[in-house]
C-alpha cells in the first residue's frame, strides 16, 4: 500500500485500457513442502517483528527493542568511562526482560496465530501442499526466532560495548559471558514463544488472546514472588525486622526455593542460577529467585513440562478437523 | 431474421466481456434487459426462498459453454493424465463421531469440464470436498483426484487443486495483492512468480486498482473474487468451489457465474461447483452430480437432466385459445395452460413457426420464452410444480431421477 503503487493503479484506471491477454499457464518451478514451510516461517517471522504490515503493527516491536537495548547502550557508556559493567550477560536485567518479553509475546503471538483463526484463513493453508503440523511448526520456529532476536540482540550490544572500551576486563571473559548468555537466551526464547503461541492459539479474538497471555505471565510471576515472601517470613521474624537479611543458601527454606516453579520466568531464572552455581562465566543474576540448589532438577522438569504442554496444546489445536 | 436471433442473446456477449463491461451491461440492461426476471421468487430444494438469477432458464444451451454439446472438449489436455475422469470415488463413506453419516457409499466419477455438485445443506458436499483435499479421512471407500489417491498422496493432490471455501476466509488487514501473493507462495510458487501470478489472478477475477486496498474495505462481491483469485493463483488443474455465490446479490451472482464459466471453458481448468442453488448449476455446468443424504442421487450431463423437457412458452394478451388451436393445426403439439401455451422445442425452426402463427393471427404477443424443467424439480415430489407451472412434467422427471 505504498504511495507509488496507488499511483500506478490510478494511472492504469485513467487510461482505461484493459488488456485481456487471456489465461496463462504457469510452467515454472514449483517449490516443495519444506520450502513452502520455510516461506511461511519467513513470512511469520517478519510479521512477528511488524514488518510487512501497516505502521501500527510496528509500534510494539519497536518499543520492545528500544526498551531492551537501552541498558546495553548505557552500559557501553559506563564501561567507556571506566566504570564496572552494570549489566550481566546471563539474565541481562531480569525485571526489564520479563516486562518487555511479556508485552512483546502478549501482543505479537496473537498476531501470528489468532489473526489466522479469526479470519478463518487456515483452510486455505491446509488445502495447500503442507501437512497439518507444518503450520504450527513454522509459526513456532518463526516466533522463537523473533523472541531470540529480542533477547539476544541487547546481549550482543552489551558485548560490543564492553570490548570496544580499552577499560573493559578483557575480550575472553566477555566472550565466555556472551556465549553463556546467548545460550540462556535461547532457552528463554524456546519456552516463552511456546507458551505464548499455545495460549494465543486458544482464542481467535485478538484482545482475549493478548489479555490471556499477559495475565498468565504476570499472574504466575506475582504468585511466585508472593509465595517466596510467605516462605521467607518466619526467618524474618527470627532475625528481626531491621537490616538486610543475608541468608546463607543452605538454610533457605524449601518453599522459597520451589516458589520459582510457579512462574515460567522464575523457572528460567532458577535454571540460570543453578547453572551459575557451577560455571565460572556467570555473574550472579539480578532476578528475585534464589538458587534452587538441590531442587534444580524440579526446575528442569518444570521447563520440560511447560514446553511439552505448550506443544501438545498447539498440536491438538491444529489437528482438529473443524479448523479447516 | 429469425426469432431466435432476435432474442439477441445478451448473455453470450456478457459472458465474453471483461468484468467491468459485464457490470455495465447488467446495470444498463435495466428492467427489460437480462434482469427482467430477477424479481421472481423461486423456492429451492432446501425450502429456502431465493431471488432468481438474471438470465435464469433463458440461456442454458445458448451460452458459450461448448461443454454442453461437447462435454469433454475443453478438458482435452486433462484427459491424458486423468484417465478420462478428474475425480473418482468408490463407495466413499464418512461417519462422524456420534453416528452422523455424512457420506454413505458414494460412488461417482467426475469428467473434465464444469461439474455441479448439488445437494441440500448437509447432503455431504463439503465433506466430499474435504476428503478430496485430504483434510478428512474417509471411514470407508476411496477417492482419487487425477488418479491420485486422496488418502495416500494428499499433498500431491493439493498441488493440483485450488480450493475456495464456503465461508469468509480473508484477513481484513492486508491488501488483496499481498494476500494472494502470500497464498501463491504457500502453493509453492517462487517469490517473483507468486507476485506475477497474484496480479494476474486478481486481474482475471476483475480486481484492478482495488487490489491495493485493504481487504477489510471490500464489498462481499469483491471478497468472493479475492477468494477465487487465491484459489487460481497456483495454476491448479482443478478448482473446488464451495458455494461461490454465497451472499451475492443477483447481479454479483451472475457475474461470478460468468467468471466460473470462463475459467472452465477459456482457461481449461476443471471446476467443481458445490451449490444448493440449482439455477446456478444449471446455468454454467456441463455435468451435474446430485447427492442427497450422502448418497448419489444422479450423475449426468446437464442436457440429459433438462434437455428432454425444453419448451417454448408463448403468452398473448388475448386470443390464447385461438393461438393454441392454430398451433395444433400446424402440428406443433401445443399444450394449453391457464395463461399461456407451451410448445415443445424440437429445433430452431420451432421459433420461426411460432413467430409465423403469432404474426398470422395478429395476436398481441406479450412473452416468448424458453421454458423447461429446472433441475430443481428433480428434487421435488410430484407436488413440485415450479413457477412456470408444468406439474405434469415434474412427476415423470422425478421418477427418472430416482
Amino acid at each position: 500500500m505504498s504511495a507509488d503503487s496507488t499511483l500506478t493503479g490510478g494511472a492504469l484506471s485513467t487510461r482505461g485500457v484493459i488488456h485481456d491477454r487471456g489465461y496463462r499457464r504457469y510452467d515454472g518451478p514449483r517449490l516443495g513442502r519444506v520450502q513452502i514451510v520455510r516461506a511461511l516461517l519467513w513470512h511469520s517471522f517478519r510479521s512477528a517483528l511488524g514488518i510487512g504490515r501497516g505502521p501500527k503493527a510496528k509500534i510494539i516491536p519497536v518499543i520492545a527493542f528500544v526498551a531492551i537495548c537501552l541498558p546495553a547502550v548505557i552500559n557501553a557508556v559506563a564501561v567507556a568511562r571506566g566504570g564496572a559493567q552494570v549489566v550481566g550477560y546471563e539474565s541481562y536485567l531480569f525485571p526489564l526482560r520479563v516486562i518487555v518479553l511479556t508485552v512483546f509475546v502478549a501482543v505479537q503471538a496473537p498476531e501470528l496465530v489468532s489473526r489466522d483463526l479469526r479470519s478463518r484463513v487456515l483452510p486455505l493453508y491446509f488445502s495447500r501442499p503442507m501437512r497439518r503440523g507444518d503450520y504450527p511448526l513454522a509459526k513456532y520456529l518463526a516466533f522463537t526466532a523473533a523472541c531470540l532476536l529480542l533477547i539476544d540482540l541487547p546481549l550482543l550490544l552489551l558485548y560490543l560495548g564492553s570490548i570496544a572500551s580499552s577499560k573493559s576486563n578483557g575480550i575472553w571473559p566477555n566472550t565466555r559471558g556472551l556465549l553463556a548468555g546467548l545460550a540462556i537466551g535461547l532457552m528463554w526464547a524456546v519456552l516463552v514463544a511456546a507458551i505464548g503461541l499455545a495460549i494465543a492459539s486458544l482464542s481467535g479474538r485478538r484482545a482475549y488472546a493478548t489479555g490471556a497471555v499477559a495475565i498468565f505471565f504476570f499472574l504466575t510471576l506475582i504468585l511466585s514472588q508472593i509465595i517466596q515472601q510467605v516462605a521467607q517470613r518466619p526467618q524474618l521474624a527470627q532475625r528481626g525486622p531491621a537490616g538486610p537479611i543475608i541468608t546463607p543458601q543452605t538454610t533457605l527454606p524449601a518453599g522459597q526455593r520451589l516458589a520459582g516453579l510457579i512462574s515460567p520466568f522464575n523457572t528460567l531464572e532458577g535454571i540460570t542460577k543453578w547453572f551459575a552455581g557451577y560455571g565460572q562465566a556467570f555473574q550472579h543474576g539480578s532476578g528475585q529467585v534464589p538458587d534452587p540448589g538441590s531442587y534444580a532438577p524440579a526446575y528442569i522438569v518444570m521447563f520440560v513440562v511447560l514446553l511439552a504442554v505448550s506443544f501438545a496444546i498447539l498440536a491438538a489445536r491444529y489437528r482438529k478437523a473443524d479448523v479447516a | 431474421m429469425s426469432l431466435r436471433q432476435a432474442r439477441g442473446n445478451p448473455t453470450t456477449k456478457v459472458r465474453m466481456g471483461p468484468w467491468s463491461v459485464i457490470q455495465n451491461r447488467i446495470a444498463s440492461a435495466g428492467p427489460e434487459g437480462p434482469c427482467e426476471r430477477s424479481g421472481e421468487v423461486k423456492a429451492t430444494v432446501t425450502g429456502q426462498v431465493i431471488l432468481n438469477d438474471p438470465n435464469f432458464m433463458k440461456d442454458t444451451g445458448t451460452g458459450p459453454q461448448g461443454g454442453l454439446t461437447d462435454p469433454g472438449g475443453t478438458g482435452g489436455t486433462l484427459a491424458g493424465d486423468a484417465g478420462g475422469s478428474v475425480i473418482e470415488t468408490q463407495l466413499l463413506t464418512k461417519r462422524y463421531p456420534g453416528d452422523v453419516t455424512a457420506l454413505d457409499g458414494l460412488t461417482v466419477s467426475v469428467a473434465p469440464g464444469i461439474t455441479g455438485l448439488i445437494g441440500a445443506n448437509g447432503a455431504g458436499k463439503s465433506t466430499l470436498i474435504k476428503i478430496l483435499l485430504g483434510l478428512l479421512k474417509p471411514t470407508k471407500g476411496r477417492a482419487t483426484v487425477f488418479a491420485i489417491d486422496s488418502e495416500k498422496n494428499a499433498e500431491r493432490i493439493r498441488t493440483l487443486i485450488g480450493y475456495m471455501p464456503e465461508h469468509d476466509c480473508l484477513p481484513p488487514d492486508v491488501t488483496a495483492t499481498e494476500f494472494v501473493t502470500h497464498m501463491g507462495r504457500m502453493s509453492g510458487l517462487p517469490p517473483t512468480a507468486a507476485k506475477e501470478r497474484a496480479a494476474e489472478s486478481l486481474r482475471h477475477v476483475g480486481l484492478h486498482e482495488e487490489r491495493y486496498r485493504l481487504v477489510g474495505t471490500y464489498s462481499t462481491g469483491m471478497k468472493q473474487r479475492v477468494k477465487l483469485a487465491q484459489a487460481l493463483v497456483g495454476d491448479p488443474r482443478l478448482l473446488l468451489l464451495d458455494e461461490p455465490t454465497n451472499g451475492l446479490d443477483p447481479a454479483g451472482r451472475g457475474a461470478m457465474l460468468d467468471l466460473i464459466s470462463r475459467i472452465g471453458t477459456e482457461f481449461g481448468i476443471s471446476v467443481v461447483v458445490a451449490s444448493h442453488l440449482l439455477g446456478e448449476i444449471e446455468r454454467i455446468c456441463d455435468h451435474v452430480v446430485a447427492i442427497e443424504a450422502g448418497r448419489l442421487l444422479r450423475a449426468d450431463t446437464i442436457t440429459s437432466f433438462t434437455g428432454a423437457s425444453r419448451m417454448l412458452r408463448v403468452e398473448v394478451d388475448e386470443g390464447l385459445q385461438a393461438l393454441a388451436d392454430e398451433l395444433a393445426r400446424r402440428g406443433l403439439g401445443p399444450r394449453r395452460q391457464q395463461r399461456f401455451v407451451l410448445v415443445p422445442l424440437v429445433s430452431d425452426a420451432t421459433y420461426d413457426a411460432v413467430r409465423d402463427v403469432v404474426a398470422d393471427l395478429r395476436a398481441p404477443l406479450s412473452r416468448l420464452e424458453l421454458s423447461r424443467h429446472s433441475v430443481e424439480e428433480l428434487f421435488r415430489g410430484s407436488d413440485g410444480a415450479d413457477a412456470a407451472g408444468q406439474p405434469d412434467y415434474a412427476t415423470t422427471e422425478v421418477s427418472d431421477v430416482r
